[in-house]
């Protein structure tokens, strides 16, 4: 019993010996020279880990998902940005806009409205999103708005044989899939999406 | 008198369940009763009061909710159901034993 006080004193006299010489030289340098960085305001936080599983639901889109043991946790894996996590998209058409409409324009002809027609006839989704994008050459506002327009207009055909639109957008340039920089770039980002839901 | 063993039995499971340590990992159906993969999971769509899709799934004991959200983050509200309907054959998840409690 004895021996082990002395060794538990001795075990404290060593420690502050050892916090002692430790601390004083840093008292020593920090006397005006180095910038000093306070350790007073940090944070201790109460926390227990959760670790997710990750859930893939039927649109191909990742959700984390958690069991605590009888209570049950889920929400969709996005990214800083917003985005949805997902392993394959439920993009169901890309409709090259060169083929359908003139420079410009948001006119569709006779020709390209029966071929719309038809996709909308034969695709048997419950529900659509229609987004028009553009590549980068003119204003933000303009290709915002012609890409709108497009999509209104494939929209307009799309209701004309009984699909159901949920919603319909213009992304402009802000959502390029290809580089502007070449012409196929460019190309390939004059498009309109059409996302189906089933 | 009748009724004593079978509260018994019933408190006994809720206990074993609930004290089963978890750990941080918790990307594991845990139960002892109703154990499955989550990954496995087979999920409805519940639409809500603005008519926006949810994925919707009962495991048994836990049940789990979603957004279903479209390429770009938005909400789908695709119209496959009036709101406040759940659709769809969410509940795989549940076993005979545990069946759908609620």
């Amino acid at each position: 019993m004895a021996y082990r006080i002395t060794k538990a004193i001795g075990a404290m006299a060593l420690a502050a010996l050892a916090g002692l010489s430790a601390a004083a030289p840093a008292v020593a340098e920090d006397a005006g020279k180095t910038p000093f960085i306070s350790t007073q305001n940090t944070r201790t936080i109460k926390g227990e880990q959760y670790i997710p599983g990750i859930w893939v639901d039927p649109d191909g889109c990742e959700h984390w998902v958690m069991d605590d043991g009888v209570e049950g946790y889920m929400s969709p894996h996005v990214t800083r940005k917003g985005i949805p996590v997902c392993r394959r998209a439920n993009t169901c058409g890309v409709m090259n806009t060169d083929q359908f409409f003139a420079t410009d324009s948001y006119r569709i002809s006779k020709h390209g409205q029966a071929r719309i027609a038809e996709f909308f006839r034969s695709a048997s989704a419950v529900g659509y999103v229609i987004a028009g994008h553009t590549d980068s050459r003119a204003s933000d506002e303009y290709n915002i708005k012609l890409s709108y327009n497009r999509a209104l207009a494939v929209a307009r055909v799309a209701r004309s044989v009984g699909a159901n639109i949920t919603d319909v957008r213009g992304y402009g340039e802000r959502m390029p899939v290809a580089t502007n920089k070449t012409a196929q770039g460019m190309a390939k980002n004059r498009r309109v999406e059409i996302l189906c839901f089933r | 008198m009748n009724f004593v063993k079978p509260i018994l039995l019933v408190v006994a499971a809720v206990g074993l369940a609930a004290c089963d340590p978890v750990g941080p990992d918790k990307s594991r159906d845990r139960q002892s009763v109703d154990r499955d993969d989550l990954t496995g999971m087979k999920a409805g769509i519940w639409v809500d009061p603005n008519g926006c899709d949810h994925w919707i799934i009962d495991d048994g004991v836990e049940g789990y909710l979603s957004q279903r959200l479209d390429k770009y983050g938005k909400p789908v509200c695709s119209g496959i159901a009036p709101p406040t309907i759940a659709t769809g054959d969410f509940k795989g998840g549940s076993t005979s034993v545990i069946g759908d409690p609620l």
